[in-house]
């Protein structure tokens, strides 16, 4: 008899029934919002090759991947997001077909992370993908389902921050800074560490708008009047059509009555390698991390050998659940279960109006051993059961049995 | 109101947050009260202080159990999380540094499978294996490190030197220097977008306030310095 037979490993939960009908209802609230919006559901494997998730210069963290082997000796793992596996669809199966395409899917991921603070290693994340268009609009339907999908679940406190990868990148080249010192300065801009990034801007030698633009970056938070103040500011083509390109997606949000939940944040930078645009994070109370996270991935469906420019979100089920619970809101409860009991004569009576019951939409359960009065009153103490029914021996009526003492 | 939280770091580094945000303009009255509670909030001022072991500031900042930490850079190093570091509020200098037998200095690079004892695995991890491109072996000690390369333990020490005294009185010195250290202001990144209304005022208050004091601070920090390579 091994150690761990009471136990679930680290970071995996029994999702029992109230939790669990709770969730299943944010699902099917989600998958009606991304049918609606003609983002066809994709389920795939929850295991796919090690070589997926390694393609490119690495699309996941190797130590992040549960991996084990097949019988062959390859390396598998399990599946640790939505977005890779759907762009292997999009490059492979879907290679010929008509663009856009719009999938969406909700599934359990796994990450070998540390867990804690509502953090599970395996978790459940709902999302989509639009591949096959560059334009802004792309990027703020992206965010507009975002913010829809989180409403949907019940969350009102919502504040999305927008970046744009491409303003760093225009603004590494345009000061030629080698790949070590804009590794460095990508880790302390994400951190915000103000102190340090002024010292290395002293060290690289920045000074007048350069060095404005650096040191206002991590801290500049707002709508039009970000783009507007650095505009003035950075010279540089590629950091200029960031700019512009987060004007439009500004716009759209705007048209669509979206703008007072949005902030740009031009300091968020998130993983280069894998984002190239427009970059998203959903903030709501009672989280410590992101509700929601997207953005475009340009070169990400290359990597399956079909160059298809992307963007997607993914908002976590299990943090959607536990922001609603700390701010107080009631979680969709279940239906009621009633359960019918009858005197041995009445089987037949029984069985047909069990029957019509659940034809009406009725969960009920049956007794199926004979339970007398006595045990179907304790059985109503109980409290299992929204109501007891009981078909007595010698009436053709329904008599509902009553807990003696209050629940 | 909502509550803001500050998570931190029991003793000494707690006593000059809380001096540092009074002087700065917040009553941290709560704070201060001589008790054995972990959790000190004043619901007037909308501010809760709780009381945590250094390393596990970064913890409750990360997971958003608060919304503000303050803690030592040596521990942001070692805990590695996911947050926002906003300020570097001076006090608490120090430098992390590989000590070992003064005949190592300038050798050390020589010295094959190094083995080194420390209270910080990550980061002596992080220093030799992914900016030296070294592998070493991690001996992972609780206290006295410096006791390890004196019985042979270890090869070396990864450890935060203040005055270099015990060093010195062990035949031991630094070798090299891995980052200077001192307090940081740390804040969870949600927080920072659903209550900025209430930290950005306040970051700015301590900010405004560190540039009063920094003269002094730097002037102290020098002195140290010198009387360090002196000693």
């Amino acid at each position: 008899m091994g150690q761990w037979q009471f136990h679930t490993p680290d970071g995996v939960q029994d999702l029992l029934p109230d939790d669990c009908y709770a969730k299943r209802q944010l699902e099917h609230k989600l998958r009606d919002l991304f049918w609606q919006r003609g983002y066809l559901e994709l389920e795939t494997p929850g295991i796919e090759f090690y070589d997926v998730y390694a393609s490119g210069s690495g699309l996941a963290p190797q130590e992040g991947l549960f991996k084990f082997f097949d019988q062959q000796g390859r390396i598998l793992c399990l599946r640790y997001d939505g977005t890779v596996p759907a762009a292997r669809v999009a490059a492979t199966l879907y290679r010929d077909s008509q663009l856009p395409l719009r999938f969406s899917y909700i599934n359990s991921m796994y990450r070998y992370n540390e867990s804690g603070g509502g953090r599970q290693r395996e978790f459940s994340q709902a999302g989509v993908e639009l591949m096959g268009s560059q334009s802004p609009a792309a990027d703020a339907e992206i965010i507009a389902m975002a913010i829809e999908s989180a409403q949907a679940t019940g969350i009102k406190d919502l504040q999305v921050s927008i970046g744009q990868v491409n303003f760093f990148k225009g603004l590494v080249a345009e000061w030629g800074l080698d790949e070590e010192t804009a590794e460095k300065l990508h880790r302390l801009i994400d951190a915000k560490d103000m102190v340090a990034i002024e010292e290395l801007s002293d060290r690289i030698g920045l000074a007048g708008k350069a060095r404005e633009v650096l040191l206002q970056m991590p801290a500049l938070f707002g709508t039009y009047d970000v783009i507007d103040r650095l505009e003035t500011l950075v010279e540089n083509a590629l950091s200029r059509e960031a700019l512009e390109n987060l004007r439009a997606v500004l716009g759209h949000l705007d048209d669509a009555g979206l703008l007072e939940f949005v902030s740009l944040d031009l300091g968020q930078l998130q993983s280069l390698n894998y984002y190239s645009g427009v970059i998203f994070k959903g903030f709501t109370y009672g989280l410590g991390f992101p509700l929601f996270s997207g953005g475009r991935y340009d070169q990400l469906v290359g990597n399956f050998g079909r160059d298809l420019s992307a963007t997607g979100f993914s908002i976590g089920l299990n943090f959607a659940l536990m922001a609603l619970r700390r701010q107080g809101h009631s979680l969709p409860s279940r239906p009621a279960v009633d359960f019918l009991g009858y005197h041995p004569s009445r089987q037949a009576d029984a069985l047909d109006r069990v029957r019509q019951m659940r034809q009406n939409g009725w969960s009920v359960v049956c007794d199926y051993d004979g339970k007398s009065y006595a045990e179907l009153t304790q059985l109503a103490e109980h409290g299992d059961f929204t109501s007891i029914l009981y078909l007595g021996p010698d009436s053709d009526d329904i008599e509902t049995i009553e807990p003696q003492v209050a629940p | 109101m909502d509550t803001l939280t500050i998570a931190l770091s029991k003793g000494r580094l707690a006593e000059q947050a809380i001096e540092l945000l009074e002087q700065a303009g917040y009553d941290c009255s709560a704070a201060k009260e001589k008790s054995r509670k972990l959790i000190l909030e004043d619901a007037q001022t909308g501010l809760r202080f709780i009381m945590a072991k250094p390393a596990d500031v970064p913890t409750y900042v990360e997971y958003g159990a608060a919304d503000i930490g303050v803690v030592g850079k040596d521990t942001l190093l070692e805990e590695s999380r996911q947050l926002y570091e906003v300020l570097n509020l001076g006090f608490g200098a120090c430098r992390m540094c590989v000590c070992g037998p003064k005949a190592l200095a300038g050798r050390l690079d020589r010295l094959p499978n190094k083995r080194i004892g420390t209270k910080y695995p990550h980061i002596a991890r992080e220093y030799f294996e992914t900016k030296k491109r070294e592998s070493v072996e991690i001996i992972k000690l609780n206290g006295s490190v410096e006791l390890a390369p004196l019985i042979g333990l270890s090869d070396v020490i990864v450890d935060i030197v203040e005055s270099g005294r015990t060093l010195d009185e062990n035949g031991l010195g630094v070798l090299e220097v891995i980052e200077d250290i001192s307090a940081r202001m740390v804040v969870n990144r949600v927080s920072m977008k659903m209550k900025a209304d209430r930290i950005n005022p306040l970051i700015q208050a301590v900010r405004v306030q560190l540039d009063q004091n920094r003269q002094q601070a730097v002037a102290a920090a020098a002195t140290a310095a010198r009387a360090e390579v002196t000693a």
